[in-house]
């Protein structure tokens, strides 16, 4: 088959590979009609997170028929039509039984590579790198899904795919971010990073509850998008704009109740801290790059919320936590626990509540994607969303 | 104590389990593994599994179905009410050797050691009610002694024979809980080169995932 692997940092070719096989009982190989470029794929692209191997297929946002399914797997049969949650997670542990799917115990056979690096292991994930399991993913024409009683929800409806693939990843992702950030009715919610996670949090904040959302970016076609679901917008890179200053202004000097971080650890930053961290970064001296979640500290209100969905991978520097602690903040953060909100938002979307296909921009093959990983990085030719027919 | 603090109310506190040899609690207070020494290597390995002590205690004890989630282990065969014989693959090189049950309490406690062959070791799992109706905490505490071609293959397949003990405790809760053991290992891939070849093993990505048959 044809896949999409990640040859080294920059450097993404698409391959003939072998066909995935079925090896566990609760396997389901799936054949893939439509899949996705993460704004977190760009994380791998760029190197920033550990434990990537040449060779890795990538993707792991993915949607398909039922090609074949182990003895284990009773729920599924040939010819089903399923969206792949990004997360692994077996069901049956203390976590899965929780609801803290993204935890699973069972489902990273490379455990003990992010128990070196975080102490615990998270589930395991699709096509993003050997410590979330090295599992290859779903930008190629088939993939393995294990545990495949558990996590892929049949879409029964004749909704085009382009309607339902974001429930793979980036619509629970966007709603969890919401739900994390503990809105409550009338609160004012500033969001950070309007790519599509952003976008998506943006609609779930007003879908829980926000009066007023306020988005924050750079890229003129991301917020325009912002302003049409009814946000107001901040673009960072203006002259004279200070984001804090702005915050402030537009929430009577309280500044947001809730912050969102859409962005994660590869932060653009105008000022001095954004060629700090560059430097630090390049000489390896911290990880990630924090700017947002810095901005983000110093923005909330006293006693506000701070949700965390971008990604980060590993140590950070000058986190400025005593505005954390002198403000009286809680933060909440971690990978989507898919599983709990797949099926709400999929009857929201047959409800014709909301469309998540409208931030597509381009539409692609499986042989224009290494082209492509190189423009999304860019933000050239007014990317906001790539998907790809992997049989085009 | 006497001049420890007087608490009468502790409305989740729960009691704490009596002591057995692997345990890591010695009357209330938390004791480390032994460090190695005489040329033993000791390890010891902890993990929470959503099920009854007399579950986790029947699988662990039908030892001729231990292949299906031990790593490397092809064959254990019953000799005799207390004994063994198992065999194990390393990579090329098959290892073989006998065991005998030293203690055998239901629902809570097993323990052996090798008495000829090719292995020298000795352990003990036990297994008491976690708190908060999680389950059951199962303990693993192994004691081996290698021989420099064990070590060498340790070094050559990427895993430490103490992080074998700590997988193999992973894969009996995920074979317990699951009926399976994860293994991404024969995923589809692009050429690794050299460097992704190595690392793969490095990660331990090249021990086959049980059960090996």
């Amino acid at each position: 088959m044809k896949a999409v692997c990640w040859m080294g940092t920059g450097k993404v070719e698409t391959l003939t590979v072998e066909d995935p096989q079925l090896f566990n009982p609760r396997d389901a190989i799936i054949k893939i009609t439509r899949t996705a470029i993460c704004g977190s794929d760009l994380h791998l692209y760029d190197g920033f997170i550990p434990t990537m191997e040449q060779g890795d297929v990538l993707g792991h946002e993915f949607m398909g028929i039922v090609e074949e399914t182990g003895p284990g797997v009773k729920n599924l049969k040939r010819g089903d039509r399923v969206v792949v949650p990004f997360t692994i997670a077996c069901g049956s542990c203390f976590f899965c039984k929780s609801k803290f799917w993204s935890a699973c115990d069972n489902s990273n056979p490379n455990a003990h590579l992010m128990e070196a690096a975080y102490g615990h292991a998270g589930s395991g994930l699709f096509g993003f790198s050997h410590m979330n399991g090295g599992y290859a993913g779903g930008q190629a024409q088939y993939v393995r899904v294990p545990f495949a009683d558990v996590g892929p929800l049949k879409i029964e409806s004749d909704l085009p795919d382009e309607k339902v693939l974001f429930l793979s990843d980036i619509f629970p992702t966007g709603y969890m971010a919401a739900e994390n950030a503990q809105i409550k009715e009338g609160d004012t919610v500033a969001v950070w990073g309007c790519g599509p996670v952003g976008q998506f949090a943006i609609a779930s904040a007003f879908m829980l509850g926000a009066a007023r959302v306020i988005a924050i970016d750079r890229v003129p076609e991301r917020l325009a998008q912002a302003r049409g679901i009814g946000a107001v917008t901040i673009d960072f890179e203006e002259d004279e704009v200070s984001v804090l200053t702005a915050l402030n202004d537009l929430t009577g000097g309280m500044g947001p109740d809730c912050c969102i971080d859409a962005v994660g650890l590869e932060a653009h930053s105008s000022d001095l801290q954004g060629v700090y961290d560059k430097v630090k970064t390049a000489l390896f001296m911290e990880t990630d790059r924090s700017s947002v979640l810095r901005q983000a500290i110093m923005a909330v209100r006293k006693g506000g919320t701070l949700s965390i969905p971008g990604v980060y991978g590993g140590l950070l520097d000058k986190v400025p936590f005593g505005a954390a602690f002198g403000k009286g903040i809680t933060m909440k953060m971690g990978q989507t626990n898919m599983h709990n909100y797949m099926k709400p938002l999929l009857d929201r979307i047959e409800k014709g509540q909301i469309d998540p296909s409208t931030i597509i921009s381009h539409r692609i093959t499986l042989d224009q994607a290494p082209e492509m990983y190189k423009v999304w990085r860019d933000k050239k030719e007014d990317v906001t969303k790539i998907v790809i027919d992997p049989w085009a | 104590m006497s001049n420890a603090l007087t608490l009468t109310e502790k409305p989740g506190s729960e009691p704490l389990p009596s002591s057995a040899g692997a345990s890591s609690l010695i009357n209330g207070h938390y004791a480390p593994v032994a460090k190695d020494s005489d040329g033993y290597t000791w390890a010891r390995s902890s993990v929470t599994i959503l099920a009854s002590a007399e579950e986790l205690y029947a699988i662990w004890r039908d030892i001729e179905r231990i292949p299906q989630w031990q790593d490397e282990i092809v064959s254990v065969k019953q000799t005799s009410p207390k004994t063994s014989h198992w065999v194990m693959q390393h990579g090329d090189k098959a290892i073989e050797w006998d065991a005998e049950t030293l203690a055998d309490e239901p629902a809570s406690r097993i323990a052996w050691h090798s008495t000829g062959g090719d292995v020298d070791q000795s352990g003990e799992v036990i297994f008491e009610t976690a708190t908060s109706k999680r389950g059951t905490m199962v303990t693993l505490l192994m004691r081996f002694k290698l021989g420099s071609l064990e070590r060498a293959l340790a070094i050559i397949t990427g895993r430490d024979p103490k992080q074998a003990v700590v997988e193999n405790l992973r894969h009996f809760k995920a074979f317990a809980e699951t009926g399976e053991i994860p293994r991404a290992q024969a995923a589809p891939h692009g050429d690794r080169g050299l460097v992704g070849g190595m690392k793969r093993s490095m990660y331990g990505e090249n021990i086959p995932t049980p059960p090996s048959k």
